[in-house]
């Protein structure tokens, strides 16, 4: 299985005065992509990538190489060793991880074999069902991965690791209306998806939905911001706590370590151990991949640090990226919080967001899939998707109430590369949330 | 290779199968990137192998892609390929059909004036090290980068049907950056801006005047530092081309997206506001606004003599004198909306699926040089080099922020804005555009990373835009 790894590495150790880092990894993916409650693919997808970085005092080079064999692995070696002196220093550089550390076994099932095609489409034609009595059709993906790597290093590192994410996203679109609605489940376990509790929270959208469409003027509004929301300014947040932001002056974090900047009531975790997430094990680089708090009763904590930084700027190393963010509840119900609105705004889910100014976390981005006018503490009528422009720091300052329970998200981020992760929420309710503009569609 | 992926074909060839497709690909890629003057990344792949099976069975396409090209791996791909058409039909209300076109042969095969990959190492670093070194961090320039990253890609493609094509295309993208910070604000500066890639090698740098723009972004960043944002509520723009491509590529690319309109890409990229009925009456702009998608076109990376399901390439009007009048389509969906398959459906590798895909969309010159369009502005901005971009789910509603704005007054460019954003609504928009700079203003403005689809793809591609004014635009965002 790793024969081309271990290839490899008995060529570097022939080298002994390079550093290197060396990994294997083997990806498949089963993705049915649904669209008019029907199947518009079936794909299926493998890969197997063997990476090398190397490293001869402070000059530096890596290669990749797909499917790869002992001839590839010499002549990119070769092509390797014959550029890497003639490169200029990178003075930064020290060392490679050094954290020998190994993550506790996790036991997984592979969930392509787990969750036959035929289960997910008896999955998708039972929900199709229900939705069709209401006039509504199923749009969304139905993804398991598998994925494996083994990392190798020169400082001793040995570490392997797999998982298995499932997503499931089923977003319900009127036929004629096209209002959207969305429902997801996503984690690593297939026994923790109950169909019943899925068609259930996905009908109860759907009625929401059958609610006359009305428009709303810019201002500033009380919201209840869904999990999904909230895990999503979490997500663009821990930009500024990395390492990386800090050293681009971009970071808004930059000396407030230890610092209270939102009210105590909001912690903010980086948690990779949670049954219920996807899980994670190692670090870019190989380290231990650990509880972080990120954010603890409204004190900013720590910055997410690799090796590479930790020289550079001398923080402590953690291995984290927030890739498993989670928010800790607070003591309202939902219905409570929603009860207690005069008028304002339920936010399912945001849409295309993107920085204006990371140092000072203001941003722009939409509402989508299910935005909903409440009124004396009544949801009453769904509300055109939405475009804000916002400081994330500010929501975070401004919320006022959380959810006594919090939800596990799946996110499939598509963007540049095929990757699913999650984050756990509760709903929050914050005010003053500002709406620049109606988009005047569903 | 030819006859390898002819004996696949030969395998694909049954009653079950209505039509099949195989593609392979292999890719050289090389990215280098300097951080505050030092070498922080130099990373290579080569010949990296895809191939992609696709099927249709029962009105349903089954797909298969691996990186592995070795015969066992093609046997498990072909029957993987055919179960998933096998079982997709199973959950399926109206089975998916097209016309069969005539076959095609193609063979394309581009050569820059200097092959990145060819060339020698030393004299590639030595130009970005000195370019590196020209904008590392000094006073108030506190952050910069050079990045350069570097494709060549060989395609093979062919179909039950008997076309074929093979082609070899290089790809460029160099970008430089600078950060300036001072008592908590910090102001960015890119050249030539986030649309800088080009079908060339890497004689891009040159033509692109980086050496040349060094001392203009790091003193345009540190001048925002402290310059005032815009104070009118409304005001006239003209968008630069490197932003304008941005602007056509969000509110009318992805918008005319024909697969949008069946939700196909709902879960992920979003919808469209774009509906067949609007198709020969919809006053998308203004008349004198003429867009087209052209992959027929080699200077742009959007060119193919054959796209990825088998259709040559085409020019299509998709906006003309203001009208709607085409979308970019697949063969299924051009069948279900009486069109002429667009040659719009692009994969970003061999073992990805092909979607529809912008491929060298362009807006048709006006007259006039932009010197001359800036002389007639009485009042506005003149904006280019997009800092944040954001496009809803319709793609109706816009906003966007460049890195700097040049205030315009009696016809002259008198001060510097920073962070100018404006919104807007996509037809309302375009139909302000009064006037669009002629021929010696177009050129193509490129991008590597065009994110759509499920599985994830990136797109290469290309937009052709002259700089264009815009009139009464909303400029006020309240923060």
């Amino acid at each position: 299985m790793h024969e081309n790894l271990l290839y490899l590495k008995a060529a570097l150790e022939k080298h002994p005065e390079l550093k290197f880092v060396i990994n294997q990894e083997d990806w498949q993916t089963d993705f049915l992509r649904f669209y008019q409650s029907q199947t518009n693919y079936n794909i299926s997808k493998d890969n197997c990538n063997v990476g090398c970085s190397l490293y001869k005092d402070k000059k530096q080079f890596s290669f990749g190489i797909d499917s790869p064999d002992p001839q590839k692995i010499d002549n990119a070696l070769a092509e390797a060793l014959n550029i890497i002196d003639s490169l200029p220093d990178d003075p930064d550089f020290v060392d490679v991880e050094d954290d020998q550390r190994l993550a506790p076994q996790r036991q997984l099932s592979n969930n392509i074999e787990a969750i036959s095609l035929e289960r997910k489409t008896d999955i998708l034609s039972s929900l199709a069902k229900s939705a069709a009595e209401h006039d509504f059709e199923l749009y969304g993906t139905f993804i398991c991965n598998y994925y494996k790597s083994r990392l190798i290093n020169s400082n001793g590192l040995d570490k392997s690791s797999k998982s298995s994410p499932i997503y499931l996203e089923v977003k319900a679109v009127h036929n004629k209306s096209q209002i959207t609605v969305l429902e997801t489940f996503g984690g690593e376990d297939f026994k923790y998806f109950e169909i019943e509790s899925f068609r259930a929270a996905l009908m109860a959208k759907i009625l929401n939905a059958s609610n006359p469409v009305v428009d709303v003027e810019p201002g500033e509004y009380e919201v209840i911001l869904a999990p999904r929301c909230l895990a999503e300014f979490a997500q663009y947040l821990c930009y500024g706590m990395s390492a990386s932001a800090l050293d681009q002056h971009s970071s808004f974090f930059e000396d407030k370590l230890n610092t209270k900047v939102f009210p105590e009531f909001i912690t903010i975790t980086d948690d990779p151990q949670d049954p219920r997430m996807i899980g994670r094990d190692y670090g870019y680089g190989g380290h231990i991949y650990k509880e972080l708090k990120l954010i603890e009763n409204g004190v900013f904590k720590a910055f997410m640090c690799d090796q590479y930084y930790h020289h550079k700027l001398g923080l402590p190393k953690n291995g984290n990226s927030a890739s498993c963010v989670k928010i800790a509840p607070g003591n309202a119900t939902l219905s409570q919080m929603i009860s207690s609105v005069k008028k304002g705004l339920y936010i399912s889910s945001l849409h295309y967001m993107n920085f204006i100014n990371p140092r000072q976390t203001s941003l722009t981005g939409l509402t989508r899939d299910g935005t909903f006018l409440i009124e004396d503490g009544k949801i009453t009528a769904v509300v055109n998707n939405l475009r804000f422009t916002e400081r994330i720091s500010r929501i975070f300052e401004n919320v006022t109430e959380l959810e006594n329970k919090a939800a596990t998200i799946p996110f499939s981020d598509n963007y540049e590369s095929f990757h699913v992760s999650s984050a756990q929420a509760p709903h929050a309710k914050v005010t003053g949330f500002n709406i620049t503009s109606s988009t005047k569609t569903i | 290779m030819q006859q390898k992926i002819k004996d696949i074909i030969a395998k694909l060839q049954s009653p079950e199968v209505t039509f099949a497709d195989v593609r392979v690909s292999f890719t050289d890629f090389e990215n280098i990137t300097f951080v505050n003057g030092n070498l922080r990344n130099f990373s290579s792949s080569k010949s990296s192998p895809a191939i992609g099976i696709r099927v249709l069975i029962n009105g349903c396409f089954g797909f298969a892609g691996s990186k592995d090209l070795s015969e066992a791996s093609i046997e498990r791909l072909i029957k993987r390929a055919k179960d998933n058409a096998i079982h997709g039909a199973m959950f399926q209300k109206a089975p998916l059909s097209f016309p069969t076109l005539s076959p095609t042969f193609a063979d394309y095969q581009h050569n820059p004036e200097i092959d990145p990959f060819a060339m020698s190492k030393e004299e590639k670093l030595d130009y970005l090290q000195k370019l590196a070194q020209m904008i590392k961090p000094e006073g108030k320039i506190v952050h910069s980068y050079v990045a350069a990253e570097f494709e060549r890609q060989e395609k093979f493609y062919a179909n039950t049907e008997g076309s074929f094509s093979h082609t070899t295309v290089y790809n460029t993208l160099p970008l430089m950056n600078v950060i300036a910070s001072e008592a908590g604000q910090t102001q960015s500066r890119t050249w030539p801006g986030h649309m800088s890639a080009g079908r060339a090698g890497f004689e891009l740098f040159h033509k692109q005047n980086f050496l040349e723009n060094t001392e203009r972004i790091k003193k345009e960043a540190i001048d925002l530092l402290k310059a005032p944002v815009i104070s009118d509520t409304t005001a006239d723009i003209i968008i630069g081309g490197g932003h304008l491509a941005l602007q056509l590529h969000e509110s009318v690319g992805h918008a005319t997206e024909a697969d949008r309109i069946f939700g196909q890409e709902i879960s992920y990229a979003g919808k469209t506001f774009v509906k067949p009925s609007m198709l020969g009456i919809f006053k998308y702009g203004s008349d004198i606004l003429n867009i087209y998608s052209d992959s027929t076109d080699p200077r742009g990376l959007g060119y193919h003599p054959l796209d990825d399901e088998g259709v040559p390439g085409r020019r299509v009007d998709i906006i003309k004198d203001g009208i709607l009048v085409n979308q970019q389509t697949s063969r299924h969906i051009a069948h279900m909306l009486g069109l002429e398959p667009s040659s719009n459906m692009k994969a970003s590798f061999a073992d990805d699926i092909p979607l529809v895909r912008m491929t060298n969309l362009c807006i048709a010159p006006g007259k006039g040089s932009l010197e001359e369009l800036i002389a007639s502005t009485e009042h506005g901005y003149y904006l280019d080099f997009t800092k944040t971009w954001s496009i809803d789910d319709n793609r109706n509603n816009f906003q966007f922020t460049t890195e700097i704005g040049y205030k315009i007054e009696n016809g002259k460019i008198t001060s510097i804005v920073k962070e100018p954003t404006y919104f807007g609504i996509t037809p309302k928009f375009w139909n302000s555009c009064d006037a669009i700079c002629g021929e010696e203003e177009w050129a193509y403005h490129s991008t590597f990373h065009c994110g759509k689809g499920e599985p994830g793809q990136v797109m290469r591609l290309s937009h052709g835009v002259a700089p264009a004014r815009f009139k009464n635009i909303n400029v006020s965002v309240k923060m």
